[in-house]
């Protein structure tokens, strides 16, 4: 499903974010890119939605090239992806219905339809109860949540996560774990960077991880293996 | 798969343009009111230049169209070679137009600047008319009288050819230097209005930069995006074109009825299709200037 072939990107600045970067991951996966702070880690997800473009070598994700690919079709490919960061990204000024439906609203989908399938991916993440209020009235679980939502409400193939526990405490970091869980267990791929080093651990899931902008390890059931 | 058009617009997207548009009047009222007031103050600036402007070149083309060429008539050529000579002249390219006044036109109206009846100084004079036959000659482009009085100078069976020389070659340098300075004054304020204006929306689309980034992400077309601020654009601007046309259209009128009662003798242009046309022109501009000016600031921030 998502294939890098001998990707290297170097920032304007000349830093050398990643160095022939070889990789496959197949439909329905579970990945953790882990890695020190700096080595590339953000760089590669967000060649995955097409945030940044490689300097060299292709990006191949179903199929469709992401190096070649034209501007105009940019948005049709981030309508397949779902996106989870760190700090949320939720616009302040609007409700929490308004925020998890922004990625159909944009697509011109019908208010009603727009209602309906937020609310059902409002439930999914148990959030029901809370569809009027604001993003700063929630607590940084009850964000996340909202920002999980978002990304999921278009059924996307691909769920992209960067560092999505970065800002929670553990326990409410597993809840969110919870959540991609499930979803990858409905059948859409994960790609999650991270940190958190007990997640990692106990999810046995596949494990890639990244130094000084190339693959160090990539083990299936994989540890997180850094002391911090 | 619902089919779009270029600009990705639906049914829904128009719904949610106007909404979003109307939340972000909304959400930054002062914003919004700056925004109306730069339009408003650079559309004054230019309202007001361009009527200087107006009354700049009419002033230069009234002191243009009173200079005139007086070519005066050998006065042993007969009538039929007068004539002749009149349509030779007529056939020059720089000429506009020719008018004859000839000797016994130009005796009357002396005689009756004189105060006689029209026999009395014929006959004073011994019966003949000493007074030469004048062709009065004007220019297409009054800058050209020099020029063409020179060209009248060579021509067989013209005695004297005058053109006011004295005060035409003052004249001619003032009234191009008068349209120039209106032509700059309306230039440099029209250059001063678009950066005034293109800050005040960089400062909008940079306060509503997050939502831009989080639209893109979530796979926003750039039409999608750039629709709300365009039709915001368009509101503030002609909110700030009409305020600015009340304001100009006012001023002007009022100005124009003090400097005739003042200073007669400034002839202002009053005609009533120019205001308007100013008027109306201020308001497109102020149109233009937000809807374009949004979507060029917008370009920078698209880019993600």
């Amino acid at each position: 499903m998502i294939q890098l072939n001998n990707v290297t990107k170097i920032y304007p600045n000349g830093a050398k974010a990643l160095v022939d970067i070889n990789l496959r991951i197949s439909k329905g996966e579970f990945v953790f890119l882990v890695g020190p702070s700096g080595a590339g880690k953000s760089t590669l997800v967000r060649l995955l939605f097409r945030e940044e473009v490689p300097t060299r070598g292709q990006v191949t994700l179903n199929g469709r090239n992401l190096v070649r690919m034209r501007e105009r079709e940019v948005p049709l490919l981030r309508r397949t992806i779902g996106v989870i960061f760190q700090d949320f990204k939720l616009l302040p000024n609007k409700t929490v219905m308004e925020n998890a439906g922004f990625a159909l609203e944009v697509l011109g989908v019908p208010a009603k339809e727009v209602q309906a399938r937020t609310r059902s991916a409002l439930d999914m993440v148990g959030l029901s109860h809370k569809t009027r209020a604001f993003p700063g009235e929630l607590s940084g679980g009850e964000q996340q949540r909202v920002c999980v939502a978002r990304a999921i409400i278009n059924n996307p193939a691909l769920l992209v996560a960067d560092e999505p526990t970065g800002n929670l405490d553990p326990e409410t970091a597993w809840e969110i774990m919870d959540l991609l869980y499930n979803i990858n267990k409905r059948g859409t791929t994960v790609v999650m960077a991270t940190h958190a080093k007990d997640i990692v651990n106990q999810m046995k899931k596949r494990v890639i991880a990244i130094e000084k902008g190339r693959i160090a390890r990539d083990e299936e059931k994989g540890a997180y293996g850094y002391e911090l | 798969m619902r089919r779009k058009g270029l600009t990705g617009m639906s049914f829904s997207s128009a719904q949610y343009i106007l909404r979003e548009t109307l939340n972000s009047l909304k959400r930054n009222p002062w914003l919004s009111v700056a925004s109306i007031v730069t339009v408003m103050v650079s559309l004054v600036i230019l309202g007001f230049s361009a009527f200087f402007l107006a009354n700049a070149s009419n002033m230069a083309n009234m002191f243009e169209s009173q200079v005139e060429i007086a070519a005066f008539v050998q006065t042993n050529l007969s009538q039929s070679e007068v004539l002749a000579l009149e349509d030779r002249i007529k056939s020059m390219p720089q000429v506009a137009s020719v008018e004859l006044v000839t000797k016994d036109q130009a005796l009357l109206e002396f005689g009756q600047s004189l105060g006689g009846k029209k026999g009395d100084l014929l006959s004073d004079l011994g019966g003949t008319n000493p007074l030469p036959d004048k062709l009065t000659v004007k220019a297409n482009d009054p800058q050209e009288v020099v020029g063409l009085a020179a060209e009248l100078t060579k021509l067989p069976g013209l005695e004297t050819v005058s053109y006011g020389q004295g005060v035409v070659d003052k004249l001619l340098p003032f009234t191009r230097w008068l349209r120039w300075l209106g032509a700059v004054v309306v230039g440099a304020f029209t250059v001063a209005s678009l950066v005034l204006i293109s800050i005040n929306i960089k400062m909008n689309v940079f306060s509503r930069r997050r939502e831009i980034q989080i639209m893109k992400l979530v796979g926003a077309s750039n039409w999608f995006i750039r629709w709300p601020f365009l039709v915001e654009g368009l509101i503030l601007g002609w909110v700030g074109g009409i305020l600015a046309a009340l304001i100009v259209g006012l001023g002007y009128r009022w100005l124009a009825d003090y400097v005739q009662m003042t200073l007669a003798f400034l002839p202002m242009v009053q005609s009533s299709a120019l205001f308007w046309q100013v008027l109306v022109g201020l308001i497109l501009a102020g149109m233009a200037i937000g809807a374009v000016g949004s979507a060029f600031s917008l370009r920078k921030f698209l880019r993600v």
